[in-house]
């Protein structure tokens, strides 16, 4: 047993924190947020060029394939700055290519996905809006060699800025007959459009007798649920660790504004209400890493992971947003100004909150897992 | 990052010693793990367990204790917790807390007097803190002791004390200058407690203390004019707040755990033996609502106590995460306990012998979670401390520190 960090992931870390400190404080990001685009591709290319983008990738497409705790660490010292960016999405993606690929399709995708010269996503909830295959009716039409596509997907991560989405669409009539299409952005009929709002990434993208030819299905057609779920499991923890990195940052916050801000003769940190919004908000801080960590480690140890995604996106969902809340108790109306920067953590606890399945979905799975469930019992 | 022991050969060798050493030791627990027979049983596993210098693993191999490092101990941990045995195998609480506060502020004669009894599981050793006039506000404790020639002599009530089965010394926190200014006036003293003057009543109170094997029961102790040896005084006269940091840290969750969580993998059990509407109950998906939220409270509760198992095993600087732990176990039995009821209905609340299907345990469990609620620091205490620690409204030269351990 040791719950420390691994010299390389120190290191990892280090590297991130410095280039969030450098490149990326808090101004830089409120200024960010406000842009039609919502991140830097300065910051997009330094992550490709320091290898973040393909930790999780083959040596042979370019990536350095370290654990899936290597990549935690990363993601969770972004999430801390927030850093926006399609970080996530894109690696999502790979996850899913290196999951249901041919040859071709990794060699093609993962490689660019590694070095950074690809921004990539994954489209699957509808208008009709249900995280998870039954939320996946859009249909296309076949035309010989290709499908037609007419319709939406609705609050597609990076959408707008995304080069490659990889698209859910149904193609039989049982309930697991979904397959992938790998629809590149520069198709003819396809458009994205950012939502603006209380949002963070979200964007509407539409088709419209959008040509899409049948070789850009990932994989065998019609077969890819196993593999989709598996490689949208092992992608979850990864977003989890960015959240707790952005509980973590509201936790200091809260403590640093606690000690500077004086009301009635005293920091306001003496007082025991404002002492219960800080306890609160550090036992979800933590409650979110550890089962965070706990998932990554068995992820890298090969063990049955099931539960334990679905409980960590469940606790980190809830954890971050409840955080923010508590930090907004904590900074009355000194938290709602947009240049201090508090309201960037909220903004991304709401719009994460829904990412890859809300708490309750995620509840809703560990339920059904409960008359089968095995306990650990090394 | 690694959650579990890593299996290097010594540890897997360690471990299958260990287990075949327990499939020898371990005793046969029927009925009220209370009785005087079982623990008799428990008394002796201790015994045994103290001859291998594994009834206090970490401790100094000079006093008893097994001198062993955190592979080994944790694995020790880990083997007696699958058997729903803890270390020690009955309540102990001075023996516990005592015994780290004399490894760190005891004087050399002090340890190797009072220290091998008890990490060789000769004595049962229990803590006296509370008071009817002081409780959480432990420094305003009234329970004197005055010296007098070679001797102290105390005279108070301490209550909320020990457990069952009786008891060989009181680590005991007194008021040494009742005219000192708080926190300056306050000692500890180990005593035995077979000495004249002193009385053990038993309590009344909601249910045992959820303490473990032994603390069935709490007392009231009653010291009338008993006269104490001086050289039982621990860590200096007036010196006791200072020496009660390290005890209540230690109190206070910072040694952490790595026992199983028993409550969710109880109720996942009983869950599917249970029927509903002709299908096992486990089947109704209110059921498995339910059991969703033992399972996040139960698996965030070992998280932390694996955590701070770890960080106060190899020494980490340890700030909040004691009463953060203490905190959320407490605060989690409550929704634990809900959760049951809404489970199992009320069958949560019965012990009877014909309709009970959990041979007791449900009816304790939502009894003590309620007494939990306030040993070892009320849960209010736990966030008092966390704030504290953690430095809200303080800079960090005013941050309150943690006790020292050495666990």
């Amino acid at each position: 047993m040791d719950l420390s960090l691994t010299d390389q992931q120190e290191m990892l870390k280090q590297a991130v924190d410095a280039f969030v400190s450098r490149d990326a404080p808090i101004e830089t990001l409120i200024e960010l947020q406000q842009t039609e685009r919502g991140f830097s591709d300065d910051m997009w290319r330094t992550a490709g060029e320091l290898g973040w983008l393909g930790m999780l990738i083959p040596e042979e497409y370019g990536g350095s394939d370290t654990g899936y705790t290597d990549a935690g660490v990363v993601f969770e010292a972004l999430g801390k700055g927030p850093v926006p960016g399609p970080f996530f999405s894109t690696v999502l993606a790979g996850e899913i290519i290196k999951e249901l690929g041919n040859d071709a399709q990794k060699e093609n995708y993962l490689t660019r996905i590694a070095n950074g010269s690809l921004i990539a996503t994954l489209a699957m909830s509808e208008p009709d809006y249900q995280w998870g295959i039954a939320g996946v009716q859009l249909t296309p039409t076949e035309d010989g060699e290709d499908y037609i596509l007419n319709g939406e997907k609705s609050f597609v991560y990076d959408g707008h800025a995304a080069d490659l989405i990889i698209t859910a669409v149904r193609t039989g009539s049982g309930d697991n007959d979904i397959s992938l299409l790998l629809v590149d952005t520069s198709t003819p009929g396809v458009s994205a459009r950012k939502l603006e709002g209380f949002t963070s990434s979200e964007s509407s993208v539409t088709f419209e007798n959008a040509r899409i030819p049948k070789s850009a299905l990932l994989g065998e057609c019609c077969e890819i649920t196993d593999g989709l779920h598996a490689a949208l499991m092992r992608a979850t923890p990864l977003l989890c660790a960015y959240q707790v990195g952005g509980a973590q940052s509201v936790f200091d916050l809260s403590v640093q504004y606690s000690r500077d801000r004086v009301q009635f003769g005293r920091p306001i940190g003496r007082f025991q209400f404002v002492q219960n919004h800080i306890v609160q908000l550090v036992i979800h801080l933590d409650s979110a890493r550890w089962t965070t960590y706990e998932a990554l480690w068995k992820m890298d140890t090969g063990r049955e992971t099931e539960a334990a995604i679905h409980l960590a996106k469940a606790v980190t969902s809830d954890g971050y947003r409840q955080a923010c809340d508590y930090g907004h108790e904590v900074h009355a109306g000194t938290g709602v100004v947009r240049e201090y920067g508090l309201t960037l953590y909220t903004r991304q606890s709401r719009s994460l909150f829904h990412a890859l399945g809300e708490p309750r979905y995620h509840r809703k799975q560990l339920a059904k897992l409960m008359p089968t469930l095995q306990l650990d019992d090394e | 990052m690694d959650f579990a022991p890593s299996y290097t050969p010594e540890q897997e060798a360690f471990r299958k010693e260990v287990r075949s050493w327990l499939d020898d030791h371990a005793p046969v627990i029927e009925g009220d793990q209370d009785s005087p027979e079982n623990y008799a049983k428990f008394r002796q596993l201790g015994r045994d367990l103290g001859q291998q210098g594994w009834l206090r693993p970490t401790a100094p191999v000079e006093f008893g204790g097994g001198g062993m490092g955190f592979e080994e101990t944790v694995v020790l941990y880990e083997e007696m917790s699958r058997r729903d045995l803890s270390i020690p195998p009955y309540y102990d609480s001075g023996g516990w807390l005592g015994g780290a506060s004399i490894l760190v502020w005891g004087s050399d004669e002090q340890k190797q007097a009072l220290l091998p009894p008890i990490f060789k599981g000769d004595v049962v050793t229990w803590q006296l803190l509370t008071g009817p006039e002081a409780g959480s506000d432990l420094a305003g404790t009234q329970t004197d002791a005055v010296r007098d020639g070679d001797d102290y002599i105390v005279n108070g009530e301490k209550i909320y004390v020990g457990g069952s089965n009786g008891v060989d010394m009181l680590w005991t926190l007194t008021r040494t200058d009742p005219d000192g200014e708080r926190h300056k006036n306050l000692s500890w003293f180990m005593i035995p407690a077979d000495l004249p003057g002193i009385t053990i009543r038993p309590m009344d109170l909601l249910g045992d203390g959820g303490e473990g094997v032994g603390s069935g029961v709490k007392n009231t102790v009653y010291f009338d004019n008993v006269r104490v040896p001086a050289e039982r005084l621990v860590g200096g006269e007036n010196n006791g707040w200072q020496v009660a940091t390290t005890h209540l840290e230690l109190e206070h969750g910072a040694g952490g755990s790595v026992a199983r969580n028993l409550w969710f993998s109880r109720a996942l059990e009983w869950a599917r033996e249970r029927r509903l509407n002709g299908r096992p109950l486990v089947e109704d998906s209110d059921a498995q609502d339910r059991l969703v939220e033992i399972y996040e409270k139960t698996e965030i509760q070992r998280l932390f106590g694996i955590r701070n198992f770890w960080m106060n095993r190899t020494h980490q600087a340890m700030t909040y995460e004691g009463p953060q732990s203490s905190y959320f176990r407490k605060l989690s039995g409550l929704d634990i306990t809900t959760a049951l009821h809404e489970l199992f209905g009320p069958y949560a609340l019965t012990n009877d012998e014909i309709t009970d299907f959990s041979e007791g345990a449900l009816d304790a469990y939502q009894r003590s979670a309620i007494v939990a609620l306030h040993p070892g620091g009320t849960a209010d205490v736990q966030k008092v401390l966390m704030a504290r620690r953690i430095g809200m409204g303080r800079s960090e030269a005013e941050r309150y520190k943690a006790g020292k351990t050495v666990e």
